[in-house]
């Protein structure tokens, strides 16, 4: 869940999304749910040529499991906060 | 509140029910039709779908009809912008000219998959990805 | 190395106590990162920051001598999200 609460703090902003078969994809992030499915709004396509299908394409929908990379802007996130975040969800999922 | 988690983005294809989109499937085909419904897990069913078959900036479509698609298979789902489509510099020609094309590309690049697997074991790596990630 | 051992009984403990500090991760796809890992969750997903991403790139069609060529490239990415399912190994203490 931390995942998400993250990528939901990143809506609205401009970020890459890389798959796995080397599309990427810059947009606007509108949404993310649960399985990190994605949707980003005013996309372009980076190396267009090699994907012309994108051409007439203006907002999209990508499955979460065909995500390699997201590149996100670094100043959109606190990385002490994320590592306080990762520490106490890691306590709470390893107690014994 | 966790009911209502798998809303937030399925939610949000909303706006592309009865809308022009386009999908791409992990095996890399591309359809383009209207989307009648969708859930949470992206299966999909897709009304008066056609088949695109692209070849550089030349395509063909194929008339497939309704389709329910499994959400496994889904790359990508993109809502297609009507006004921009007509200008884009794609052109539509006939599939029997387009599919020689299409077929000889298929072929090249199955055969530099194989040749990059031989190339890589040499270094010790294997090869990523089975069947159905041709994507 | 023995206060280490104690402090980690099973494999994320390891990952947790790289978080801040540089790693290095294999991915699938002849593909390896290095960067300062900040976030991760059970699936392996992480967050990394100052990342140099290394590709294997093979190219069978440029043939010397029948055997294709292949060479790295690399990529300096400021913040990166990336996906478990990706993920080989990470080890700690890349400098």
């Amino acid at each position: 869940m931390l995942i998400f609460s993250v990528f939901k703090t990143l809506t609205d902003q401009v970020v890459t999304v890389e798959l796995k078969n080397d599309l990427c994809i810059t947009g606007t992030l509108k949404s993310v749910d649960q399985f990190l499915n994605i949707r980003l709004d005013k996309i372009s396509v980076v190396d267009p040529e090699r994907y012309p299908h994108m051409m007439a394409v203006k907002n999209c929908f990508i499955r979460g499991s065909v995500v390699r990379y997201v590149q996100i802007p670094a100043t959109a996130v606190d990385t002490q906060l994320l590592e306080d975040a990762t520490r106490r969800e890691h306590a709470s999922t390893h107690k014994r | 509140m966790d009911s209502l988690i798998p809303f937030t983005t399925s939610g949000s294809l909303v706006d592309c029910v009865d809308k022009k989109v386009l999908i791409v499937l992990r095996d890399g085909r591309k359809l383009v039709g209207v989307l009648r419904s969708y859930d949470q897990f992206a299966n999909l069913v897709l009304e008066d779908s056609y088949e695109r078959i692209f070849h550089g900036l030349e395509y063909a479509d194929v008339w497939k009809g309704v389709f329910v698609i499994r959400g496994e298979n889904v790359v990508l789902l993109g809502e297609i912008d009507l006004d921009v489509e007509d200008e884009v510099p794609l052109v539509q020609v006939p599939l029997q000219h387009i599919m020689p094309l299409h077929n000889a590309e298929n072929e090249v690049r199955k055969k530099n998959e194989i040749e990059k697997g031989k190339i890589l074991m040499k270094h010790g790596f294997v090869k990523e990805g089975g069947e159905g990630d041709g994507y | 190395m023995a206060d280490l051992s104690a402090q980690v009984q099973e494999p994320f403990d390891l990952v947790r106590l790289s978080l801040s500090e540089r790693v290095f991760v294999k991915l699938k796809g002849e593909r390896s990162l290095v960067g300062v890992l900040h976030a991760y969750d059970g699936h392996m997903n992480m967050i990394m920051s100052d990342v140099e991403e290394t590709i294997l790139l093979v190219e069978p069609e440029e043939e010397v001598n029948g055997a294709g060529t292949v060479q790295t490239v690399k990529r300096q990415l400021e913040m990166l999200f990336v996906r478990g399912d990706s993920v080989i190994l990470v080890s700690p203490g890349a400098r």
